[in-house]
């Protein structure tokens, strides 16, 4: 029904706009015209600067989630004694069970500001709707997941494997990294995999701190924007439902949904295919 | 032969005599004796060093977010008041001029005060809202009218903020708070003309556009509305579809398309389902906009999922000797899953429903979509009444720059996380307190 309703919507759009402009643009200004005469009266719809936004925020977010919630993963299920464990995890999963608009607010009142501080003291100038302060507190976000779906995989590699690598005179460390992470690797990058899906549809934390303006930049510290705040700012109000303004939404929204399902798609497909093997 | 024997003896025999300490692990770890192994032991130090940092670095963000949102949002909950000699003159009264009865009271007390621009200064202490509070208390109590009486009267949020936090030093170096508006703050407190109190304006209020009067009731009840119908609908449906897939459906192609369906659905970004919610019952079926109705439904389709999945895991988890022995005396398979596979597995169901619907409560991005983000003063009464959700107000007075939401923002965050803690405690009881251990 979800990919009967927005992919009918997406059809309307692609046949108002050529599907190559859309996938290959490089100019992102949807606007209706409000004179017939106005110089770009039709808006442009290359979303190539929007996938590209995305991409970026969702780059920085794994920066911070993926080495974040993977030590922690190891430390949670190798070193940390029973006690530790049976309190610690429940306690980091409530940063996962916050609401998103919570963190949107940490990220407009605490994290920019010092970011931006932070910046000037080296001598940068960072946007206050930034990529770096959007992908910062989404990776924040999304590290719990990731060290909660990492820690249950690491944890079920047998002990039989690490503790043959004990045996043998292998410390700790060198067991982890020889042996239980290729042991775990399925389970992990389906979980950074999961994790990469939640953060590409991630709405509130970018809307309300990465910013509006498409700019097509690999610079983290300029304001980006990403698919889901421009669907958002195209649909929030009051519009009729045909113009191309709201059908454009509908195609991001189709691109999302597509790329968010081929990721966990992606990621299913790699852990059964590889779950079994150790047992 | 018999010389090496005694070799072997005398340097045995030395040994006891050196009285070598004996070997343990202690020892040899603390000085590991060649250049790898040092090596390889700070290595495996650094490791775990590194595991430890990382989990510390995410208790510092839970705690710096909770504290965060407590510093800025405690002083939501008190409210600075100033006590003002008001007289209720009847002519005034009459005009309904009660705007000009506020100004003269706080004239009275300083009555220096002549220049056009500092009397403008001096009428906003009190809050835009003050006029409206004498209305209401002149409608309750008519014999007021011509008399004299010290009321406790509500600041603006620019000075309740100023006061709460004491920021002479900052008004000081220029703020909203002009210096003979200070004065003036300093005289009322030292003269205890000026208090805290709690404010209930928040928890009675709904929306406004002046920060001292904006409250979150209709939001919250908005939210319940809201997760009301989203229950209605998601629970009934979902615990279905579980008990069919799970306990009548035959295993084919379809049912299994139906399955993986499902598991993807789960996985969905939250804001398809406002798109999805936006194509279909607002443009397909034409349902009232920014409605608690339509909002409830978008939601119920985002935890739809979550609570199949939950369902068959908690049916999953009944075994099959409670099923055989129902069968056995005679139960038809509709009696065997209603009367006693659901009843066991009711707990299971409960806790996956109760959590979903925390996901549920803290979602914002869907409702953009409908339009729930409209500006609403007002409590909604029916369904289908426009409304808007406590996230959705968390989003909407974030985005306001006036200092004074900061704090409502902060302090509405703290309602909805008290709320979602409550949420997940009930879940957690259901399933000490009920759960069934095979």
């Amino acid at each position: 029904m979800i990919v009967a309703s927005v992919f009918s919507e997406t059809m309307r759009f692609f046949s108002h706009v050529p599907l190559l402009d859309f996938f290959f643009g490089t100019e992102w200004s949807p606007q209706t015209a409000i004179r017939a005469d106005q110089a770009g009266s039709s808006g442009t719809f290359g979303a190539v600067p929007v996938f590209m936004g995305t991409f970026l925020v969702t780059l920085i977010a794994m920066a911070v989630a993926a080495p974040l919630g993977l030590y922690a993963a190891i430390f949670l299920s190798v070193y940390a004694s029973a006690g530790f464990k049976a309190w610690a995890k429940p306690t980091l999963e409530i940063l996962a069970g916050v609401p998103s608009v919570v963190y949107g607010y940490f990220a407009v009142i605490t994290v920019a500001p010092i970011l931006r501080a932070g910046g000037e003291m080296i001598g940068l100038s960072i946007a206050s709707e930034s990529a770096l302060t959007a992908g910062t507190v989404m990776g924040i976000m999304i590290t719990p997941y990731v060290m909660s779906l990492s820690e249950d995989v690491i944890s079920s590699v047998p002990k039989a494997l690490s503790f043959g690598s004990l045996a043998m005179g292998a410390t700790q460390s060198e067991t982890i990294k020889k042996v239980v992470l290729p042991a775990a690797l399925p389970g992990i990058v389906s979980a950074l995999l999961l994790g990469i899906s939640r953060g590409v549809g991630e709405t509130m934390v970018v809307v309300m701190a990465a910013g509006l303006a498409a700019n097509l930049t690999f610079n983290p510290l300029e304001s980006v924007t990403t698919a889901t705040v421009q669907i958002v700012t195209l649909l929030v109000g009051d519009h009729e439902f045909d113009s191309d303004k709201t059908l454009a939404a509908f195609a991001l929204g189709f691109s999302l949904f597509f790329t968010t399902l081929i990721l966990n798609i992606v990621a299913l497909i790699i852990v059964k295919r590889y779950r079994e093997l150790y047992d | 032969m018999i010389k090496l024997f005694k070799r072997r003896t005398r340097i045995a025999m030395q040994q006891v005599k050196k009285k070598k300490a004996p070997f343990t692990y202690k020892a040899y770890s603390k000085k590991p004796k060649h250049k790898w192994l040092k090596k390889r032991n700070a290595q495996e130090r650094r490791f775990k060093r590194a595991g430890f940092i990382a989990i510390l670095i995410a208790f510092l963000f839970l705690a710096s977010l909770v504290w965060n949102v407590f510093s800025n949002g405690y002083s939501a909950f008190t409210e600075a008041q100033i006590r003002l000699p008001i007289t209720f003159q009847a002519d005034l009264v009459e005009e309904r001029a009660y705007r000009k009865i506020v100004q003269n009271s706080l004239l009275e007390i300083f009555p220096n005060v002549k220049d056009r621009k500092e009397k403008r200064a001096l009428f906003s202490l009190a809050s835009r809202n003050a006029p409206h509070l004498l209305k209401e208390l002149i409608e309750t109590n008519p014999e007021l009218i011509g008399n004299k009486e010290y009321i406790w009267i509500p600041t603006s949020s620019a000075v309740s903020i100023f006061y709460k936090q004491r920021l002479y030093e900052q008004a000081k170096r220029g703020g909203k708070i002009t210096p003979s508006q200070t004065s003036w703050i300093t005289e009322l407190a030292r003269s205890k003309n000026m208090q805290l109190k709690f404010n209930t304006a928040f928890f009675k209020n709904g929306d406004s556009r002046e920060a001292e009067q904006a409250g979150v009731r209709a939001s919250t009840i908005g939210s319940f509305l809201t997760i009301l119908v989203c229950i209605a609908m998601a629970f009934p449906l979902g615990v279905a579809t579980a008990v069919y897939l799970e306990e009548f459906a035959p295993k084919n192609w379809f049912t299994d398309f139906i399955e993986i369906n499902i598991n993807n659905l789960a996985a969905v970004p939250a804001i398809i389902f406002g798109l999805l919610g936006l194509s279909i019952y607002l443009n397909m079926f034409g349902l009232p906009r920014s409605s608690s109705l339509v909002g409830g439904m978008i939601l119920a389709l985002l935890i739809l999922p979550v609570i199949v999945i939950a369902t068959r895991n908690a049916l999953q988890a009944v075994p099959p000797s409670i099923r055989n022995a129902a069968a056995a005396l005679g139960a038809t398979p509709t009696q065997v899953v209603f009367h006693h596979t659901l009843i066991y597995a009711l707990p299971g169901i409960m806790t996956g429903v109760i959590l979903s619907i925390s996901r549920a409560f803290g979602e914002t991005a869907p409702l953009l979509m409908i339009g729930m983000v409209a500006f609403i003063a007002d409590v909604p009464k029916t369904l289908t009444d426009p409304a808007t959700t406590l996230p959705v107000q968390v989003y909407l007075w974030a985005n306001n720059p006036e200092l004074g939401f900061v704090e409502k923002t902060a302090a509405a965050i703290m309602i909805l996380l008290i709320f979602m803690i409550l949420i997940n405690l009930l879940a957690i009881y259901i399933r000490r307190r009920f759960e069934i251990k095979w």
